[in-house]
């Protein structure tokens, strides 16, 4: 039985191709051998399995054909320095071809580079914490039955607590509450801090943040105890050695006693911080006790006793969820975790600590990054191949002086190196010079720089010789197989592969070209069409001010609104908890059963809560849809406004019917008195937030100061006066409303540079590889347009006659690319809740654009040969 | 030794050859040298250690005869040349010669 049954076919036919010849009897017979004993000890497919197993491992070098290679690393022909002169000595004699070549490839390159580094650093977020694999942070997710309405980070306090004791899976926890924006005091010097935590004494260990001083023992175990980082301890005493010393925290109205210093936080980290006070605080100053569950304001980090628990943990966090429901401690919330290190790239939640980076962005850069060195590639690739004229005499007269394949391939391998190896000289110092630029436009931390990162490195010499083996195993494979024979007699031909290759290579580059020339034009007008959108108010000219920091000087703002509007340049102040395009975090938001009073079915959507007093709709020249503002001096407690989205989410079919009515919130019944017309509280990019407006005109966060036309500089000079003689020794803190909006613009705008920055060095690119394919056509026709000169040809026609060809290259290129383009751009809009519509002329004028500057290339290029007297051209035989 | 480097593996591989004598050809060596290491080896390996060895000078082949077995093909049939006759006696000398230089309790804890 075992005779019916054969060796594989397809590693037989692999060994007929590689393996030399003359083993290839031997070997075979004994493949063979072995495998008819192996049938008598294993099933049919084992032994087929062995045999193939085998002869993958019989791809040795010693026993493999030479294809040229083993002996171009045979050290006695190696690189010599005949290579190398040759090669040298062929860039001297055509140095436009050797300067485009390394033009376009260290241009490629150094955009490539810029652009992995770029990706490193965004992909390296956590890597300096070694627990960071085994920490997970829980954040909540509210709901309306199943729907899904917002998703926030923070979590209740009893919430790490208790998970540490019910959960099996965690070792311990960390919390870190967000106190919101304070003023510190040290002495009679006052300094704003966005962000203060307060964290469990964990946070040192769980976020590798070893004390430089201070006792781990006992840090963080009594209240007001505070911890700062080196670079903080310096900004505030010049020095580190503060232990024992203390600062006065405006949101406590307390002294807290420094008891540690830590290492300044890595850049890649989600939570930098800068001042961390002890957890207890906040239990001694505000009651908050560790068992009640109404204030979710708390990020909350568990430890896994090991990464592997995860998916056990995930499963019990569903029963967790339900005890909690059971419990009525949480509503219509769920909780859900993420690991930490996904949190940089992959969450966008609200009360995120930062803003967070976006994994797509990220990946479609490097994606670009690769489209850009191939094609520096495929440059290299059209225009070494396209010189095969020239050197196609010079591989003959090499191969009849005794030249191998091998010292041939090795020569073109040479200068592939050569170029690959300038280029990268060049990029090198391209980067140099580029990267503060680049840091600015990717938003890379100051300090950072490629010169003493290794991994840069490695990736630098493996890029290098990844494309010089890519770019050197065209020329080395097509030119070298000429035939000296053939050549020598000038019968010389490249219609067959030679040319399809470098057409397709053309038309790939240019399908590529296409789509970036078509993106980076959507993404300018998507991103003007976002600044340009009528946002619902008026940004500009307004200055917004921050609160003093003491509750006695906060009563003075009458005081200092008064003094203000006697100016005639200033019309209108008022005072708000938060304003358009800061961060919806600055708010408060509830979710806690705001509905219609009666309403027979209760909704729970995620309402924002601003605090404004009757000059703000005014001062930020919103509009109102219906009804009327607060009045000034009135009785305005259980009145509120609403906006659109507002009313949308309640059913309330017209923003007229919405007046009057009531609304249960904070359970208390408040009345509708007006609605806003919705206005974008953040960027164009998402939608409308449902907000509920209600009057307090207290000074507690922020006074916006709208300005007459005028020198805005003069404004605020006269602003701060006014600040300094009414607020004394305050800190005065301010920011325009526009440049505030726009920052959140930052991350669109960083995108369109780099895209743009990419598509120029692309069509460049491009550019230069058509050139190369135009010099080498028509050098080849140098004498069929003398002759057709002589025969009564003019210009236009020979122009014509030779642009042809590669036009309809480049249409072909519009067929290819633009249907695929479509698709992604499409897909590219789909993140904007406001965006624009594609249309037509979106792609037209890409694709013209692409078509009039290659029509340049070539017409250059064409001009210039149908110029020349026949008598030259066909004089030269 | 001395100049021409001679493998841990190859020298195993040529005392195979030496062994079999007659009947040194790739399959054999290959199943008489599993059978003695107790492990797989791949034809590759084997075939690797030969070529190399045979350009070496330490073998000669020679094609024999042709079997079933074999889809008809031939047989190649090694032989140890005297060259490395010399060189495995020398190492097997330089090896004794190592070993008897131990000290003898070195030995003796080794094997507690």
């Amino acid at each position: 039985m075992s005779k019916l049954v054969h060796p594989p076919k397809w590693p037989l036919m692999i060994l007929r191709l590689i393996l030399k010849e003359e083993y290839f009897e031997e070997v075979e017979g004994d493949m063979e051998e072995i495998f008819k004993n192996n049938l008598d000890r294993h099933s049919p497919k084992q032994a087929k399995m062995i045999y193939t197993w085998d002869v993958i491992r019989l791809l040795r070098p010693s026993l493999i054909k030479n294809f040229g290679i083993a002996q171009m690393l045979n050290p006695n022909s190696a690189m010599t320095i005949d290579n190398l002169k040759i090669s040298l000595r062929v860039f001297s004699k055509e140095k436009s071809y050797t300067l485009i070549n390394i033009l376009g490839m260290s241009s490629g390159l150094a955009i490539a580079l810029l652009i992995i580094l770029y990706a490193r650093f965004e992909l390296s977020y956590e890597t300096n914490n070694p627990l960071a694999d085994r920490l997970v942070r829980v954040t909540m997710d509210y709901l309306n039955g199943e729907t899904l309405i917002d998703q926030d980070c923070e979590t209740y306090h009893p919430m790490g607590p208790r998970m540490l004791d019910e959960f099996s899976e965690l070792v311990d926890f960390t919390r870190a509450h967000d106190i919101g924006e304070t003023t510190v005091g040290i002495e009679e010097d006052f300094f704003r801090e966005p962000k203060v935590y307060a964290a469990d004494a964990s946070f040192f260990e769980l976020f590798n943040y070893p004390l430089i001083q201070g006792n781990p023992k006992n840090i963080f175990s009594a209240p007001y105890e505070a911890v700062l980082t080196e670079t903080q301890a310096i900004q505030y005493f010049d020095h580190t050695d503060v232990l024992g010393e203390s600062l006065w925290l405006s949101q406590f109205d307390k002294r807290f006693k420094i008891t540690g210093i830590i290492p300044d936080s890595p850049p890649n980290t989600h939570l930098k911080v800068e001042l961390l006070i002890s957890y207890p605080s906040i239990k001694a100053a505000f009651g908050e006790e560790d068992y009640v569950w109404n204030n979710n304001s708390t990020l909350t980090y568990l430890l896994l006793s090991d990464q592997a628990m995860y998916p056990d943990f995930l499963k019990n966090l569903e029963a967790f969820n339900d005890r909690l429901h059971g419990e009525e401690k949480i509503l219509n919330e769920r909780i859900i975790a993420q690991p930490v290190k996904d949190i940089h790239l992959y969450s966008h939640k609200s009360y995120e600590a930062e803003k967070n980076g976006d994994a797509t962005a990220v990946f479609f850069l490097l994606g670009v990054a690769i489209l850009v060195i191939i094609i520096a590639i495929v440059n290299y690739i059209n225009l070494s191949t396209s010189k095969s004229l020239d050197r196609a005499k010079e591989v003959g007269i090499r191969k009849v002086i005794g030249s191998s394949l091998g010292q041939l391939r090795l020569q073109f391998f040479t200068e592939s190196f050569l170029i690959n190896f300038f280029s990268g000289l060049f990029a090198l110092t391209l980067m140099v010079f580029a990267i503060p630029t680049f840091r600015n436009m990717a938003g890379l931390p100051p300090g950072f720089h490629f010169v003493n990162d290794r991994i840069f490195w490695y990736i630098f010499i493996t890029t290098i010789l990844f494309s010089t083996l890519i770019a050197g195993i065209f020329p080395a494979f097509i030119l070298s197989s000429f035939r000296p024979a053939s050549v020598l007699k000038g019968r010389f031909s490249s219609s067959g592969k030679g040319i399809i290759l470098r057409k397709t290579l053309v038309i790939f580059q240019f399908s590529i070209t296409i789509f970036l020339l078509v993106q980076t034009l959507t993404a300018e007008q998507q991103l003007n069409y976002m600044q340009e959108k009528d946002l619902g108010l008026d940004i500009e000219r307004t200055i917004v001010i921050r609160a003093p920091h003491t509750q006695e000087l906060r009563g003075n703002y009458h005081t200092f609104k008064d003094e203000l509007l006697a100016y005639p340049q200033f019309q209108s102040v008022s005072l708000s908890n938060c304003v358009p395009g800061l961060p919806s975090s600055e708010m408060g938001s509830t979710n806690v059963d705001v509905n219609l009073v009666g309403a027979l079915e209760k909704q729970s959507f995620n309402f924002y809560i601003y605090f404004i007093d009757a000059d703000f709709i005014s001062t930020m020249k919103m509009s109102l849809k219906a009804g009327e503002n607060f009045l000034t001096e009135s009785k305005n407690q259980d009145l509120i406004l609403v906006n659109e989205e507002a009313i949308r989410l309640w059913g309330i079919p017209s923003p007229e019917q919405a007046i009057g009515k009531q609304i249960d919130l904070w359970f208390k019944p408040r009345t509708i008195i007006g609605v806003i017309k919705d206005f974008h509280q953040a960027s164009a990019k998402s939608a409308h937030i449902p907000m509920i407006f209600l009057y307090r005109p207290w000074f507690n966060r922020l006074a916006s100061i709208r300005t007459q036309s005028g020198d805005v500089r003069e404004d605020l000079a006269l602003v701060n006066d006014v600040y300094q003689s009414v607020f004394p020794d305050s800190p005065f803190d301010y920011f325009f409303l526009d440049q505030e909006f726009d920052k959140q613009y930052r991350a669109d705008d960083q995108f369109r540079q780099v895209f743009g920055t990419l598509t120029g060095f692309a069509i460049l690119i491009a550019c230069l590889g058509l050139f190369g394919l135009v010099s080498f056509t028509v050098a080849k026709r140098t004498k069929e347009i003398g002759v057709r000169k002589v025969l009564g040809a003019n210009i236009s026609q020979i122009v014509t006659l030779l642009s042809k060809d590669f036009i309809s290259l480049i249409f072909f290129s519009m067929i290819i690319s633009l249907p695929a383009t479509y698709f992604l751009i499409e897909k590219w809009l789909e993140g904007y809740a406001f965006r624009i519509d594609l249309s037509a002329w979106l792609f037209f004028v890409p694709a013209m654009a692409v078509l009039a500057v290659s029509l340049v290339t070539v017409l250059v290029k064409t001009f210039k040969v149908s110029n020349v007297n026949p008598v030259l051209s066909l004089r030269d035989e | 030794m001395k100049k021409t480097k001679l493998g841990e593996f190859e020298e195993l591989v040529l005392l195979t050859v030496a062994v079999l004598q007659e009947n040194a050809y790739g399959v054999e060596i290959k199943r008489e040298l599993e059978e003695r290491l107790n492990e797989r080896l791949s034809v590759g390996s084997i075939q690797s250690a030969l070529k190399r060895m045979e350009q070496k000078g330490f073998l000669t082949s020679e094609f024999g005869e042709a079997t079933k077995k074999r889809g008809g093909k031939r047989k190649r049939i090694y032989t140890a040349t005297p060259y490395a006759q010399k060189v495995l006696a020398e190492l097997k000398a330089i090896r004794a010669d190592l070993w008897a230089a131990i000290p003898q309790p070195a030995i003796s804890y080794k094997t507690i």
